[in-house]
């Protein structure tokens, strides 16, 4: 009420001081206050009323700040006063009205510039603001988006935007943490994402190193599945992991059974898969090449383990063929346990390792090399049999042998020990089947033979003249006689029978029947032949006789009896055949004449087999032959006495040395011929070739005539047992000797030399030695 | 009675002498081969690579040659020199002279000289490092009783087997008189003597298809463990044929020997246990040298006529070198041991 009155008062005066500028109405308007002043204004001149607006509006509006500020009053009074003191000044001056009017205009335009220009910052402040709060908003919006929630902030129209403002900051910067919040999570998350990814795929530079997170989307589901996908690596990652360890267990598992080092395979499959290396690299490409490495340790495995078992079952093989003692089994029984294993139970360590299997190895070479020994040893045996089948059954041993039987053969692997076996089990049915169709014949071969060594006995007994003497003994040769006139009667028919016989057997079996190597049917046929020449002689004899008779009777009847000069001459010539010899003989004549039997025609058959060119090249000469044949016998009988001296005999060519006393016996011929070779250089030149030319004999061009010499103490070629001397391979035992030192025996001017000196023509310089032209 | 399958003497070398051989021996430090021969050449192969490595021509038939070390070698010579033989340089010169050909050459690790027997009844010791003229390199010289045929050595031990059947061992380091006279035990020539590797004594062979193995230990009981036995010989018609053995090798590693024979065949014998333990199959002529490698992996043989039966025709003279299984050449127990596991 004091403020309005005041007011009034205030407001008086200026339109007193108007109303008293020289209008009549100005009373009215000090009393009507600020309204009516304006309405004087306006009522009355246009600058009156336009300055009353003026006022009017300076009012209002210092009313308005007076309001708020309380000092209102000195704002109205210097407005009006100076209004006022405008008029007063004007009064004075006596300022024309149009002038006035247009001070008071300006005075309004530039009161109006000055509004407009506070309205237009104001206008533009609170557009500021406007901007402000939409731009605040949709931020808030846009984070509340990006965080996928509800906006929380619901636009209330009410209140003034400041305040509008002031509500949404903080709430956007609540959001703005919130979202930063987020985004740290994110960046976490997606870190783990990369690094484990990284891991998986083994690029070991980290690619995105800087985790771009994508800004418009940080919405928790988002969130959720990025964390998801994280799990799943994880996942994978503890998946691989153990992949990894299973497969290092594996590996190791192997190494362990294969006997490798397994820290070696693995650092060289990847460096960090080593058990001291804590972080182990699970990328693809180390577990694909340790699968790899474990499937070709596995290949390994099972080929050395078939490789083993193969071993095994040779070795069981063996053992079985063998009967390999049981403790000689038992060191190997660790590898014969594999034999039926799967792969997977073969896990006890190095029992596939390169190591053992080469000592499974080792032993079953040895084991193989036995059996070959041993089965040599069954060869050498059946070989054995063999021959003594085809020796009872006359037959030729080297006609049988097809295939090489020799046990060098079998060392260099030509033949299959086996093989050879099943060959010589052949060998042996086939000659003892056809061993059995000749028994028949045989037979009848025998008792010819039989016949023909009476036969021979009784010729030479029948040109003893003395055997009608009387003597020990004597009754026994006459019986002997008589029962071999009797067998000797027999032949012509036992021969027929014979050939008949052996005739058919060819014809069944389309072969040539062999005695010995000797064809049965041309022996009977020689045999035929020769009694048949002998039957002509023994006709020219008798006729020959006849005709001496004759002459004798004739002679006799002219110059009287003599006695017969044949007879006499017999006498002397044979003196000892029939009477003596036989007479000691005559004993056991009979009982050797059977034992011996057998012998005497075996001897002969040799000698036949030997020189079967000789027998059939001459008759006269077989026929000394068959004479030979009851001399043979005889030397068999008295032993080897003979045969050495034959042999000495032979060796008699060489010329006895001094050196030749300290040969030994084995090698006495051979050696001879060498110390021929080296001291008999001086000798005759004759010698000397003959000794050289027996030297030269490895090529077996061995002389005939040592051949000959030798065949009568030689053993028959039917005789098994033509042993190799040296079988390869088996050890042999050294044909020892303890030497005792011996007194050098030295021939005085003579000089042995050497294969070089005498290649080299090296002559000793001495003047007393010949010099000797070797080269 | 042929074999089917090739014999399995081992690989050839490739440009062999084109005349015997008179021996051939392998170096201590590689698979080096040098071999000498009548066509008056040393030549030094690569055996492992089958390769010749050099050729040195002389005057006359090489009678032997030996290794000094893997560049270096010796000869003997018919034409009476003893020379040095450098691989690398292709370089030789003469050591010295004998009076006559000179049959065999040694080279001693231990005392580092160069031992020569020849047939002019002297051995004589050489310093291969003196400077050339023989006034200078040689070291002494020794009269045998005969023309020296073989030299073997070992450790300190020199065995010298001369014509006449004598042999002399000798110690390196008292070379004025033998330690031993002995007569050989064989009652023919001496073809080849080798010391055993573990130095106890000597193999001896002769033209008689006979070894004997001695023992340098002369009490009773050393002497009762000599032997001798008979090799290299064919039974034909109930007859020996006796063939010379020309050269004995002895594996370095087992002890065991090979024995080669002028039948073509080599021969390995285990002489502590009296047995023969193998026998290669037969080679086209005369074996007339044998070495095996350092380590006795390898066997050198020297298939090549020796002129025991003067001049005449024989096969072309080869070397063999065969890689030696274990089993051919370890000593064969009596008793059957467990194999090794």
């Amino acid at each position: 009420m004091l403020i309005l009155s005041r007011h009034q008062t205030s407001a008086n005066s200026p339109t007193s001081s108007g109303g008293s500028t020289g209008r009549s109405d100005q009373g009215n308007v000090f009393q009507s206050g600020l309204v009516d002043v304006v309405c004087f204004l306006e009522g009355g001149v246009g600058i009156g009323g336009s300055l009353t607006a003026i006022a009017h509006s300076w009012c209002s509006s210092l009313q308005e700040y007076n309001l708020r500020t309380d000092q209102p009053l000195e704002m109205e009074t210097t407005c009006g006063s100076l209004l006022s003191e405008l008029q007063k000044i004007w009064d004075e001056v006596g300022e024309v009205d149009k002038i006035r009017d247009k001070m008071l205009f300006e005075l309004e335009q530039e009161c109006l510039d000055a509004y407009r220009r506070k309205v237009d910052q104001a206008n533009r402040c609170r557009a500021q603001l406007r901007q402000a709060v939409a731009d605040a908003e949709a931020q808030l919006a846009d984070i509340c988006a990006a965080l996928g929630e509800r906006p929380a902030h619901i636009k209330k129209s009410s209140g003034s935007l400041k305040k509008e403002l002031q509500e949404i900051m903080p709430q956007l910067e609540d959001m703005k943490k919130k979202r930063n919040e987020r985004k740290g999570q994110f960046a976490e998350v997606l870190k783990q994402i990369n690094s484990i990814s990284t891991e998986l795929s083994g690029s070991t530079e980290e690619n995105f190193n800087t985790v771009v997170i994508d800004e418009s989307d940080l919405s928790m589901k988002r969130l959720d599945d990025l964390r998801n996908q994280l799990l799943l690596l994880q996942e994978e990652k503890g998946e691989r992991l153990k992949q990894v360890l299973d497969q290092l267990n594996v590996l190791k598992a192997l190494c362990l059974v294969l006997g490798m080092d397994f820290k070696l395979t693995v650092c060289g499959v990847h460096p960090t898969l080593d058990d001291s290396c804590c972080v182990k690299s699970i990328s693809v490409d180390p577990i694909k090449s340790l699968s790899a490495t474990i499937s070709r340790l596995k290949d390994v495995k099972l080929q050395r383990m078939r490789r083993l078992q193969d071993l095994a079952m040779t070795m069981v093989e063996l053992w079985n063929l063998m009967d390999t003692p049981a403790e000689e089994q038992l060191m190997f029984q660790n590898v014969t346990c594999t034999i039926a294993a799967a792969e997977s139970e073969i896990t006890e360590p190095n029992s596939l390792s390169l190591e053992f299997i080469n000592n499974a190895e080792t032993e079953v070479i040895r084991l193989q090399e036995m059996k070959t020994s041993k089965i040599k040893e069954v060869l050498l045996k059946k070989r054995l049999v063999l021959e003594e089948i085809c020796r009872e059954a006359h037959m030729v041993v080297e006609r049988q042998f097809g295939t090489d039987f020799s046990l060098e053969s079998i060392d260099s692997g030509a033949i299959s020990p086996s093989f050879l076996l099943e060959q010589l089990e052949n060998q042996i049915s086939k000659v003892k089947e056809e061993a059995f169709s000749r028994k028949e014949i045989l037979e009848k071969v025998q008792k010819w033979f039989a016949a023909r060594e009476e036969e021979c006995w009784l010729e030479e007994y029948n040109r003893d003249d003395n055997r009608y003497n009387a003597g020990r003994g004597t009754h026994l040769m006459l019986k002997r006689a008589e029962k071999a006139r009797v067998v000797v009667n027999k032949i012509p028919a036992m021969v027929d029978t014979l050939k008949l016989k052996a005739k058919a057997w060819e014809k069944e079996r389309k072969i040539e029947f062999l005695y010995d190597g000797v064809g049965l049917v041309s022996m009977v046929d020689q045999y035929c032949e020769l009694k048949h020449l002998k039957e002509q002689e023994r006709q020219r004899q008798r006729d020959q006789k006849k005709l001496q008779g004759q002459l004798l009777a004739e002679q006799e009847a002219i110059y009287g009896s003599k006695p017969s000069p044949s007879k006499s001459g017999n006498k002397n010539a044979r003196p000892s055949t029939g009477g003596a010899g036989n007479k000691r003989f005559s004993l056991g004549g009979a009982m050797l004449q059977n034992t011996l039997a057998d012998k005497a025609a075996l001897a002969s058959r040799s000698l036949l087999k030997n020189n079967p060119v000789k027998r059939q090249s001459s008759h006269n000469h077989s026929n000394s032959g068959l004479m030979a044949h009851s001399s043979g016998k005889k030397n068999t009988s008295t032993g080897p006495v003979k045969h050495r001296s034959s042999n000495a005999s032979n060796s008699q060519h060489a010329e006895p040395l001094p050196l030749r006393k300290a040969l030994s016996p084995l090698s006495s011929l051979s050696s001879n011929i060498i110390s021929c070779n080296f001291q008999d250089h001086n000798t005759k030149s004759g010698d000397f070739q003959d000794t050289h030319i027996v030297c030269k004999t490895p090529a077996a061009t061995t002389p005939t005539k040592n051949v000959s010499t030798h065949d009568e103490n030689r053993t028959p070629k039917t005789m098994p047992i033509p042993v190799p001397a040296t079988p390869p391979t088996v050890s042999a035992a050294m044909q020892t000797a303890t030497t005792p030192f011996t007194p050098g025996v030295r021939i005085a001017g003579e000089f042995e030399y050497s294969f070089e000196e005498k290649r080299a023509g090296f002559v000793l310089p001495r003047s007393h030695s010949k010099p000797l032209q070797l080269v | 009675m042929t074999a089917a399958a090739p014999p399995s003497t081992g690989r050839e070398l490739l440009s062999p002498p084109t005349d015997g051989i008179s021996n051939l021996r392998f170096s201590n430090h590689s698979d080096h081969l040098l071999v000498s021969s009548w066509d008056k050449s040393v030549r030094l192969y690569d055996a492992s690579a089958n390769a010749l490595r050099g050729e040195f021509m002389h005057g006359g038939p090489v009678l032997d040659c030996c290794f000094h070390d893997d560049s270096s070698g010796f000869s003997a010579c018919a034409d009476h020199t003893v020379r040095r033989l450098v691989f690398n340089y292709n370089r030789e010169d003469v050591l010295g002279r004998h009076d006559a050909p000179v049959r065999c050459v040694e080279y001693s690790y231990g005392t580092g000289q160069v031992i020569t027997g020849s047939w002019d009844k002297t051995l004589k010791c050489w310093d291969p490092r003196g400077a050339s003229g023989q006034e200078r390199s040689l070291v002494g010289t020794y009269t045998q009783p005969e023309r020296v045929y073989s030299l073997s050595l070992v450790g300190n031990r020199l065995v010298v087997a001369t014509a006449g059947r004598h042999v002399n061992v000798y110690d390196l380091r008292n070379m004025s008189q033998p330690e031993q006279r002995r007569e050989s035990s064989l009652k023919y020539q001496t073809r080849c003597v080798r010391c055993y590797p573990n130095g106890t004594g000597y193999a001896l062979s002769s033209v008689e298809g006979r070894v004997a193995m001695e023992f340098f230990d002369l009490s009773e009981a050393g002497q009762s463990k000599k032997y001798a036995f008979k090799c290299h010989r064919k039974s034909e018609a109930g007859r020996d044929i006796v063939y010379p053995v020309n050269a004995i090798a002895f594996h370095p590693i087992y002890g065991t020997f090979a024995t080669g024979g002028c039948d073509g065949y080599v021969n390995v014998w285990d002489g502590n246990n009296k047995k023969r333990l193998y026998q290669y199959t037969k080679y086209p002529t005369s074996i007339a040298a044998l070495s095996f490698s350092r380590d006795g992996r390898l066997l050198a043989v020297a298939s090549s006529y020796t002129y025991e039966e003067g001049d005449k025709d024989h096969e072309p003279d080869a070397i063999f070198v065969r890689s030696v299984n274990e089993v051919e050449v370890k000593p064969k127990p009596k008793a059957l041991p467990n194999p090794a596991t």
